[in-house]
């Protein structure tokens, strides 16, 4: 992966001294809060329902053993020994004290990570495919572009200060696990006419009180003239974007309003101008900062295949951890492990300090040192022979997160809702717990097959309910909690947003609806291999609707 | 009525202002504000702001049920006993001036 | 170039104190002028002298008079700054003759200052206020470190700053400066030349009434402030020589608070204003003109051909004019709210694709944290009113990373060393 020369730890260094010293200002009363809060956002710390909150940055969703170690004891050190993984790969810590804020930034600038724009209206930390450099079916690793986006994005003196927040997720695989239909930029690599690779760029999609599937605006944009083309977008974003309402800011409403068509032409125009200028990417630094990322020494495996079936019987749990949570890999004799951050009535993607640790003792024991964090709140060790994952599954058993329910029923994503974030209108948390222990029975979950569930506390969707295969959207009701069902979202490359099925209902009549929805669909489904989604696509909303709510 | 609630600088913790003017994280100590007191709230609302020890500084509507005081939107109970799932205690103040005894000492 | 306190902070041991001074004042009569002359210049400090000063303007023969009356062969200095009409050097030797005034002393500024700081003898331009520090202040200072203090021809009527201006004063400095036409009337003035057939700077026939170096003096308008001449748009009224040295007196000190144009790494006063009421494409110069006001009076203020800005505020479609730009001598670029960043590109675009080379300033909501980001974009000048960012640039406080991970074109940012690519440390 890739790792800080002196000039990117004089960057962190510099910042981090520089937060110390407004922190400082602030305390000692030479800054009033409202001069202090756009820098502490600056530097990813909101202040929250019972405290302050930090949201630190995992580039791209990549972390090394020891950063996660670092992540660890900043738990137990700093906070109350927990994380919690987002949706966006990055970590974020609930309980931290405003002084003691430059002394975590200092530890995390040891271990090379920061907390820099992962709030403002600014590039956020560019997300990816979790199994990126590792998955069987990937065109190009999409890392080191990613990487070179991050560097490009960071502190970057014009966009700093643009309508609203700017999000961009890459893929290098034609299975989109980045969601990046659902980016303010989204980039999927793609084989250009000649042979050689670059992306297919998307623009204005995003979740939040106006869902929206990104429009593609270029087919094809080589590696070289990337940078410049991205330059090109956020500058007629920068110019044109909405600045009058904070809910019709982000790039999305202006390729609505405006269209996509007279966007790629003010896009293409700025991208003539600049194409050829100083950010054409040249090869050899392409190539350096590829070379971060070139695969591990992988080792000549004993084993190819697993027998599954016959594992099924002898060891079902490990059979279905190995049937849930793996994911192929490029390399003969090795897999991508997903450890669930979803046990049984657990916190959807939260990790205790001890957690942390025994999945990084685990990562550099059985995954040449490297982990990542998906969108979906899980962490990744991505190369994991087949011939250590047993080894690997004892180690997570051991920590209570060995449950083999990736893409489960149980396999939630929830925002931390009403339970910490001062934006939620409604709690998150207890309802994934409550779904989850509803449906915690291995076979029932089996039989179910592939079913996102997605949970927002309120409108803005940190949750991405819009794209769960059922969404949940936290609301609150005269006072009350009020929970609205959508069904049919989807976060892949066949995106789509979900259709809300009727009024809302009380928290405690959730998980009895989700399996009104589950067994209509199980009683529908022309066979086991039709997934929920792909038989709500054939049915429609109708029958789910009137699964809910009976016929009126 | 109304209570006052805010977020102290440091610990970022809950606070209620209290009957002697402290600012602490027990709501049952929060002093209650009725109709007839809203120029005291107010001003109340307006030191604290001044301050510049506590942020986010809000009224708050509370109730008094069996003699304690207890906020009137679930928010507000949340942000009064911590996350209810799994149950964290609310963040407490940490030095002895932000606890109350002297709160316009600075650092 | 020193400080200008520095050399005073040795200044010779208190003469007079406050209440001496004080007294001294009810001595005179207000319009006793050779009194008070005749005691500076004889028995206020015995053995002591004072020195007698003078910018041979437009009102000057009328102390010069006085002088001569009492002592022709007092030493009085002139502030050769090398930027003066050659009207004004006519007129010192016609004073001479007419006067008898045998010592004449020019002051000359510091040749290492000019090489340094005005090599192109444009420092008048981009910065008075060090114009008039190395012109003026800086040889004075050399030449009146001999002296106990010094006469002055200022009048309280001059301008409102000197509206309480006595005969005596005492400077923080404990020195003493005497003001023998401290209550003289413009009328008074005018009345005592006519009487004398005192002989007129040459210019005051073209409309000049206060008259200095010749790139920062105008001629005034009837009704007008007679100094209003002196730099004028520039926001300026004392050039600096008048300044008690420690700024404890002599008001305009304070103006240096008021400053908002920060520029090469300090504040200095501002040429520009911003359009407003009784500005007309005509006559209007060193004014940033809205664009709509430029795009509606195009012509006449090309005819007019004076030094000129435009304001450009955010959403304005300022590329429509780009064939315009070369003609602004400063284009400003509003940021109404700090959160508000299109000004950014805006800089950009104007360095970077159209090559504007002039001043190029940020305007309005300025906090520490957009200072970097408004420089590497292109920004050369900030008016800042915003207090903590005006403290913060004062101090050379910024919250800055000197390392920075793109490139943008217009500050030069080389690569470093064998660094590739996009990044680059600030140089």
């Amino acid at each position: 992966m890739y790792r800080y020369d002196e000039f990117d730890a004089a960057f962190v260094r510099q910042r981090t001294e520089q937060f110390a010293d407004q922190v400082r200002r602030r305390i000692s009363g030479e800054l009033n809060e409202d001069q202090f809060r756009p820098l502490r956002l600056m530097n990813g710390l909101y202040l929250q329902l019972h405290a302050y909150m930090l949201r630190v940055a995992v580039p791209y969703g990549t972390l090394s053993s020891k950063q996660l170690r670092r992540l660890a004891e900043i738990a137990r050190k700093y906070d109350r020994g927990y994380g919690h993984f987002t949706t966006r790969q990055n970590i974020q810590f609930n309980w931290p004290r405003l002084n003691d804020v430059p002394k975590i930034l200092a530890e995390l600038a040891d271990v090379e990570m920061h907390a820099i724009q992962t709030s403002g209206n600014c590039i956020r930390n560019v997300t990816t495919d979790q199994f990126a450099g590792a998955a069987a079916d990937e065109i190009i690793d999409p890392r080191p572009i990613a990487e070179i986006i991050r560097q490009w994005s960071s502190l970057h003196p014009e966009f700093t200060f643009l309508p609203r927040k700017f999000k961009i997720a890459i893929t290098g695989a034609p299975q989109d696990r980045a969601a990046v239909k659902f980016h303010d930029i989204g980039l999927m690599a793609k084989t250009g006419p000649n042979g050689e690779i670059g992306w297919t760029v998307y623009v204005g999609g995003g979740l939040g009180r106006t869902p929206m599937v990104a429009k593609q605006i270029r087919d094809f944009v080589d590696h070289e003239h990337l940078l410049a083309y991205l330059e090109a977008i956020l500058r007629v974003y920068n110019r044109y974007g909405r600045r009058d309402n904070k809910y019709k800011a982000r790039i999305k409403i202006l390729v609505h309003e405006a269209g996509i068509d007279t966007i790629r032409d003010q896009v293409e125009e700025e991208f003539a101008a600049m194409k050829d200028g100083i950010l054409k990417l040249p090869q050899e630094e392409l190539d350096r900062i590829t070379a971060y990322f070139a695969a591990p020494a992988f080792k000549e495996v004993e084993q190819k295949t697993i027998d599954l079936p016959k594992l099924k019987i002898t060891d079902p749990a490990f059979a279905r951890f190995i049937e849930r949570n793996t994911h192929p890999h490029f390399r003969d004799g090795y897999v991508s492990v997903t450890v669930s951050m979803k046990p049984i009535g657990g916190t959807p993607g939260d990790a205790t300090d001890i957690q942390m640790e025994a999945i990084a003792d685990l990562a550099e024991k059985y995954s040449f040192d490297e982990l990542r964090v998906s969108h979906e709140q899980n962490l990744v060790l991505p190369h994991v022979a087949l011939d250590d994952l047993r080894a690997v599954y004892e180690g997570l058993v051991d920590i209570d997160l060995a449950e083999g329910n990736t893409g489960l029923i149980t396999d939630i994503i929830s925002c931390p809702g009403l339970d910490y974030c001062a934006l939620a209108t409604a709690r998150s948390i207890p309802i994934a717990k409550s779904i989850s222990q509803k449906f915690s029975a291995p076979e029932r979950q089996e039989q179910i097959g592939d079913l996102k569930i997605k949970i927002s506390g309120c409108i803005n969707a940190c949750g991405h309910h819009h794209v769960g295969h059922i969404g949940i959207l936290g609301l609150d009701r005269k006072g009350v909690e009020n929970y609205q069902i959508t069904v049919g979202g989807d976060a892949s490359e066949d995106a789509a947003v979900g259709s809300i099925l009727g009024a809302g209902i009380a928290g405690d009549d959730v998980p009895d609806a989700i399996e009104k929805l589950v067994d209509l669909y199980i009683e529908k489904r022309e066979s086991a291999d039709e997934t929920f989604i792909a038989a709500f696509r054939r049915l429609g909303e109708a029958p789910f609707k009137e699964a809910l709510y009976g016929t009126r | 009525m109304d209570i006052i609630t805010a977020n102290e600088l440091l610990s970022g913790a809950t606070v209620y202002l209290t009957v002697d003017g402290k600012w602490l994280e027990e709501v049952s100590k929060a002093q209650t504000f009725g109709p007839e007191d809203k120029a005291a709230r107010d001003a109340a609302v307006e030191a604290a702001n001044a301050s510049g020890r506590y942020l986010s500084v809000e009224i708050e509507k509370a109730e008094i049920i069996d003699g304690r005081v207890v906020p009137t939107r679930l928010r507000e109970k949340i942000r009064a006993e911590g996350p209810t799932s799994p149950r964290h205690t609310p963040q407490t103040l940490d030095t002895p001036h932000a606890k109350g005894e002297d709160s316009n000492v600075s650092l | 170039m020193a400080l200008a306190s520095s050399n005073l902070a040795e200044a010779k041991a208190p003469r007079a104190s406050d209440l001496e001074i004080v007294a001294l004042n009810g001595m005179f009569d207000e319009r006793d002028t050779l009194g008070v002359i005749r005691y500076a210049l004889e028995e206020l400090l015995p053995g002591e002298p004072l020195a007698v000063v003078s910018s041979f303007g437009a009102d000057s023969a009328v102390l010069l008079h006085h002088i001569a009356q009492v002592d022709p062969h007092k030493e009085v200095l002139f502030l050769e700054t090398g930027k003066h009409f050659a009207e004004t050097l006519e007129y010192v030797e016609t004073i001479k003759q007419r006067f008898g005034l045998t010592n004449i002393r020019f002051l000359e500024p510091d040749a290492a200052d000019l090489k340094r700081f005005d090599p192109h003898g444009t420092l008048w331009d981009t910065d008075p206020d060090s114009c008039c520090h190395i012109r003026k202040t800086e040889p004075l200072k050399g030449a009146l470190d001999q002296y106990a203090g010094w006469i002055t021809g200022r009048r309280r009527h001059q301008t409102q700053e000197r509206g309480v201006l006595p005969h005596f004063e005492l400077t923080s400095d404990v020195r003493i400066k005497v003001n023998p036409l401290a209550y003289w009337t413009y009328e008074d003035v005018k009345a005592y030349k006519a009487e004398h057939d005192l002989p007129e700077h040459p210019l005051v026939q073209h409309g000049y009434r206060s008259i200095g170096c010749a790139p920062c003096t105008s001629a005034t308008r009837e009704g007008e402030d007679p100094r209003a001449g002196r730099w004028r748009g520039l926001n300026k009224a004392e050039c600096g020589i008048h300044f008690d040295f420690n700024g404890q007196i002599a008001s305009p000190a304070a103006k240096l608070e008021n400053r908002t144009l920060f520029k090469s790494g300090r504040f200095i006063a501002d040429p520009f204003h911003v359009w407003g009421e009784g500005d007309a494409p005509e006559t209007s110069a060193y004014v940033h003109v809205p664009l709509a006001i430029w795009q509606e009076n195009r012509d006449a203020f090309i005819a007019a051909d004076h030094p000129i800005g435009l304001l450009i505020e955010p959403g304005d479609d300022f590329e429509a004019i780009a064939e315009d730009f070369d003609r602004f001598a400063s284009i400003a670029v509003a940021f109404p709210k700090f959160t508000d960043g299109r000004g950014y590109s805006y800089a950009r675009l104007l360095r970077e694709r159209y090559g504007f080379t002039g001043e190029l300033r940020a305007t309005g909501d300025i906090l520490t944290d957009q200072v970097p980001f408004l420089r590497r974009c292109g920004f050369d000048a900030l008016t800042v009113t915003n207090e903590a960012t005006k403290k913060a640039l004062e101090n050379d406080a910024l919250a800055e990373v000197s390392v920075y991970l793109q490139p943008v074109g217009s500050r030069g940012e080389a690569p470093v060393g064998t660094r590739p690519f996009l990044r680059r440390a600030d140089q």
